[in-house]
């Protein structure tokens, strides 16, 4: 008679149709992952238009500006002065003109013209059409010359 | 002397778990990191030093001036083409981008010499300078739903004073 060996069986799993989904998710969430928006400040609610499209080559030196308003959890404004969110804080248009000359100076120490240079400007959709300007202004007078204004891509509607 | 069983062949299986540890936390970092933003898109505008100030002297041919005026809470109180009034309602910059059409002539073409000078007031919210851009330089083709640009070129007049909005 034949004994079966006491040997106790082991059954490995098959981890092919595991390890196949687990790289088609991240391959996923690797092309979904945004990393060039690092720069946008969620405090700030651009205006939508449906004009808005992505630029078609993206750009070599570019500074972003973000302009908005200090707003809660729910997104209502708890402070009606516009401010410039920068790594150093929310300061006022005024506030920010150092910030710019730095910029300037950095890019002059760096060999690169800020003639060109664009400097992005996301602006919220309430902000006083005016301090965007006065914006463009002290940057004109650190020697910027392109701009351009960001807005939100509006779904066409069909 | 035994002898080995011909027929059996040594397996030697690959490690499999350290991988599978590595890809989890890829993915989790890929999960925890994602945001999910709307896209953005941009309008170009040029601002040479110094322009403000040369306008002034010598005006362009082919200039189109577009006077935005707002009220004291910063909505829109009125669009302006040149002098002409184009109101403030909803359809204003359906209007205004009709307007442009006209005079710019072939929307199609692209390539002509035409400069919108968006002139707003100080407190006038910037979606409405935003809409009014987007009138003036392009519209969405009703077709083909692709952007249609006629105008390039966009400017700023130089900016008002924060006390004479009414004007």
């Amino acid at each position: 008679m034949r004994i079966k060996s006491s040997k106790p069986s082991l059954v490995d799993p098959d981890m092919t149709p595991m390890i196949d989904i687990v790289f088609q998710l991240i391959a996923f969430f690797m092309i979904v992952t945004n990393f060039e928006q690092t720069q946008a400040d969620e405090r700030v609610k651009l205006p939508e238009d449906e004009l808005a499209q992505p630029p078609i080559a993206p750009r070599e030196q570019e500074l972003y500006i973000n302009v908005g308003f200090e707003r809660d959890k729910q997104g209502n404004i708890i402070d009606p002065t516009p401010y410039v969110f920068s790594k150093e804080g929310a300061k006022t248009a005024q506030a920010f003109a150092s910030e710019l000359q730095m910029e300037a100076r950095v890019a002059q120490t760096k060999k690169i013209d800020p003639k060109t240079m664009t400097i992005v400007i996301r602006a919220d959709a309430e902000t006083p059409t005016g301090i965007v300007q006065e914006l463009i202004k002290l940057a004109q007078d650190n020697g910027f010359e392109k701009f351009a204004l960001k807005a939100k891509a509006k779904a066409l509607d069909q | 002397m035994k002898l080995r069983h011909k027929g059996e062949v040594d397996k030697i299986e690959a490690q499999m778990a350290p991988m599978i540890d590595i890809v989890f936390q890829l993915l989790i970092f890929f999960m925890l990191t994602l945001k999910i933003l709307a896209p953005e898109g941009d309008f170009n505008i040029n601002m040479p030093i110094g322009q403000a100030q040369a306008d002034e002297d010598s005006e362009p041919q082919l200039d189109i001036k577009v006077r935005l005026l707002a009220n004291p809470d910063g909505t829109l109180q009125q669009v302006l083409l040149g002098t002409r009034q184009l109101g403030n309602d909803e359809r204003v910059f359906d209007r205004l981008n009709g307007e442009i059409i006209s005079i710019v002539g072939r929307p199609d073409s692209g390539d002509n010499d035409f400069e919108v000078e968006i002139d707003a007031d100080y407190g006038l919210h910037y979606n409405n300078v935003i809409q009014a851009i987007s009138a003036c330089t392009g519209k969405i083709d009703p077709v083909t739903k692709l952007p249609v640009r006629y105008v390039e070129k966009i400017k700023f007049a130089k900016p008002r004073p924060q006390s004479g909005e009414a004007q």
